[in-house]
């Protein structure tokens, strides 16, 4: 972020010295600075609004402060919480330096809304190229009752340790709630988890899913 | 045997009850002797003891010199008589023949009469019959049938009227003997051929219905026996010895037919020109002889031996078992269990299981080729950094600016270094003899500015000062530090002059300062002085 920063000054800087010197000089080829959000969108604001779901108030109130700061401080986007509507809207700023920060920063609050830790979801904030990806049990297997209920539990294991071990072996987060299962990852991290959680609920065994993951993760630790 | 018929008529009157128990056997009827009746047998053992006792004196070696009846039974009584009747045939045959020879001798040709033939038989059975009286049944019915009998068939009839006499609950005997008197021991034929023989010896004319063997029976009368029984075979010898192989002419057989000079060729000329030949003639034909076996040994098909492949149909039916066939046995032929080897094979068990030595097939250890490959363990416990701080040092190492975490193998791994170093260190000092100093370990750690006193308290003498802080960590000197003893008299004044210097140096400063904050001199006449 702060060399992100420091880049954008100095092409200011650089920019207008040499808009003087165009202007100046007998026009050389222009070269403009990038557009500010701002200006981009012709000087109007641009807001985001994410809804806060009931049971997702207390975390919001107790981490209101985590999630305000990054956002407000490094990705320079305006955030304010309305109860009323209870939601919370993002707005572009005059210095906002990038037009994904907004979005970027609506991701983060949604993601934090879904359920991930603000640790997690500041991932988002940081990194590009993590995505949120949300699926249901349905979608998979039509599973009724008690099916449904010895899915949800294979899928978590006891203790939660399966869901742990496909997030700590193919770095992502996943949250399962009640049929939705979300997954903030990367685009690959994504798709292994995904297909982990997807023999899980077809009803393969937890020990099944861990030698594949094994093998998957090696594969892709070797990689890099 | 006109005196033995003499000596057996002394002895009849004596023995008058035995005849006359003879004389009523005799007389009897023959269904009688079917009957049981305590009479006949008690008259049987009598005429039994009186013939057996007349016929004593002709036996050299006797065991009993009379019959014994009296409590024994039929078996008994027919041993007693055939150890008595033995020898005595025997003995009579001999006589036989002795007087046949005698007779012969004196008697020149007379008439050839059939009657007087039979007469002589019957004289000579006359003779013969005084030992047996028993037997006139049997002699009647020859004399009937009108049939010289032989002096065999007369000892056979003695034997086996001495038999019925014993077992007349089972007469039977006596009437198969009566009708033909014919078994293996006697035939018709041979009986006729012998009488022809004995006609043409007393007579001296050769006979035409036997070969040329005649004459020469009668030429060699010590041969007689075996050209009696060798005579008729020559013929069959001869056409034999054409198909027979060269194996089973065996000399003694070669020197008869030789002898004979028996071909297939010359068996005309077999009287003629057999005792005409040499030695050399002889071997040269044994040698013909043999080339024409061989010859024709070689043109005749072979036996299935020698021939080459030969199915079973081809050989004679179980011929494979009475040769003897080679095969190669490719396998070992069975050990023989003794006691011995399955000592020997239990001593070998009991000594492996002590040595604990076993045979067992162990799998070969996989060579790991390359070192084994770190598996991360799978981590079932929430996971303590959040996402973004994952990604954060991933991507400072990825960039460099963070220094690679030291994975749990490289913990491992540099522990295990030291230790072995300590260890080799160790191993080092105690197997070399020169003096190898310990190791650099660099290591981080608080050293105390204690008085050397104090450590040398606790720590044995050999304790080396190291450990102890430097002399320049205790104390900073510049240049060459002399002691006040050691200073010339120049230097003690430059160092006092150094010091009045920095005095007043300090001292001006002070004031300065002091003048400074008041805004005035507060001493008065403090100037710069000296």
């Amino acid at each position: 972020m702060e060399v992100e920063k420091l880049e954008a000054k100095t092409a200011v800087a650089t920019a207008m010295e040499v808009e003087k010197a165009a202007s100046s000089a007998a026009a050389p080829r222009p070269q403009f600075k990038p557009l500010k959000p701002h200006e981009m969108s012709d000087r109007k604001i641009e807001f985001r609004k994410v809804s806060v779901p009931q049971h997702r108030f207390a975390p919001l109130k107790r981490c209101w402060m985590e999630i305000y700061t990054p956002v407000y401080e490094q990705m320079k986007i305006d955030i304010r919480m309305n109860l009323k509507t209870k939601k919370v809207e993002l707005k572009n700023r005059a210095d906002t330096p990038d037009i994904s920060n907004l979005q970027k920063s609506a991701d983060f609050v949604h993601a934090f809304m879904l359920g991930f830790d603000v640790a997690d979801a500041v991932a988002l904030l940081r990194l590009d190229d993590l995505y949120v990806d949300t699926f249901e049990i349905k979608d998979v297997k039509t599973l009724r009752g008690e099916h449904l209920s010895r899915a949800i539990g294979r899928l978590s294991g006891k203790g939660g340790k399966t869901k742990f071990a496909i997030e700590n072996s193919t770095r992502t987060r996943i949250v399962i709630a009640d049929s939705k299962i979300h997954i903030l990852g990367s685009f690959l991290n994504i798709k292994i988890a995904r297909d982990s959680l997807c023999s899980l609920i077809l009803g393969s065994p937890a020990g099944k899913v861990y030698s594949k993951l094994r093998t998957v993760s090696a594969r892709l630790a070797e990689k890099y | 045997m006109a005196a033995a018929v003499e000596m057996e008529k002394e002895e009849e009157s004596p023995m008058k009850k035995g005849e006359e128990a003879l004389e009523r056997l005799r007389s009897a009827d023959p269904p009688l002797y079917l009957t049981q009746s305590s009479e006949f047998a008690r008259d049987a053992r009598a005429a039994s003891c009186f013939l057996f006792s007349s016929l004593v004196p002709f036996c050299t070696k006797l065991p009993v010199d009379r019959l014994l009846v009296e409590g024994f039974d039929a078996e008994q009584i027919w041993y007693q008589i055939d150890l008595l009747s033995r020898p005595l045939l025997s003995t009579v045959r001999r006589e036989f023949k002795r007087l046949e020879e005698e007779h012969h001798s004196r008697a020149g040709l007379s008439t050839i009469d059939a009657d007087g033939d039979g007469e002589e038989m019957v004289v000579e059975k006359d003779e013969i019959s005084v030992d047996d009286e028993g037997d006139e049944e049997d002699g009647d019915e020859s004399e009937e049938k009108g049939s010289e009998d032989e002096e065999d068939g007369e000892e056979d009839d003695e034997d086996d009227g001495e038999a019925d006499e014993e077992e007349e609950e089972e007469e039977e005997a006596g009437e198969a003997k009566g009708n033909v008197v014919e078994d293996k021991f006697l035939k018709m034929q041979d009986l006729e051929n012998y009488l022809e023989n004995a006609e043409a010896k007393e007579y001296g004319h050769p006979l035409e219905d036997f070969d040329s063997d005649g004459d020469e029976d009668a030429e060699l009368g010590a041969n007689a026996r075996y050209e009696d029984f060798f005579g008729g075979n020559k013929k069959k010898q001869q056409k034999k010895c054409g198909t027979v192989g060269k194996r089973k002419r065996s000399s003694t057989e070669l020197d008869a037919v030789d002898h004979f000079e028996n071909t297939d060729e010359d068996v005309e000329k077999n009287d003629s020109e057999q005792k005409l030949l040499s030695t050399h003639e002889k071997e040269l034909q044994k040698m013909r002889s043999k080339i024409e076996e061989m010859e024709k040994a070689n043109l005749d098909p072979k036996s299935w031996t020698m021939q080459g492949e030969v199915t079973a149909a081809k050989r004679p039916k179980n011929s494979a078992l009475e040769v003897d066939l080679d095969f190669e046995h490719n396998v070992r032929p069975a050990p023989v269990i003794t006691e011995e080897v399955t000592a020997s094979l239990e001593d070998i068990i009991k000594k492996r299981i002590i040595e604990g030595h076993f045979d067992d097939v162990e799998r070969a250890p996989i060579l790991p080729s390359k070192p084994p490959k770190e598996t991360k363990e799978m981590d079932e416990n929430k996971s303590k950094k959040g996402l973004a701080e994952i990604y954060e040092e991933e991507y400072a190492q990825k960039t460099g600016l963070a220094p690679a975490l030291l994975s749990a193998s490289d913990k491992l791994k540099t522990e295990a270094t030291m230790l072995f170093k300590k260890i080799s260190l160790k191993l080092d000092a105690l197997s070399h003899f020169h003096f190898a100093p310990k190791p650099v370990i660099e290591d981080m750690s608080i050293q105390v500015n204690v008085p050397a006193l104090a450590m040398e308290e606790v720590a044995p003498l050999a304790v080396s000062d190291a450990a102890m802080l430097a002399p320049e960590e205790i104390f900073h000197g510049k240049g060459n530090i002399k002691e006040e003893a050691e200073l010339t008299k120049e230097e003690r004044k430059r160092r006092r002059a150094n010091q009045k210097r920095r005095f007043r140096r300090l001292k001006a400063e002070t004031f300065k300062r002091a003048v400074q904050k008041t805004g005035q001199s507060a001493v008065p006449g403090a100037t710069n002085g000296n």
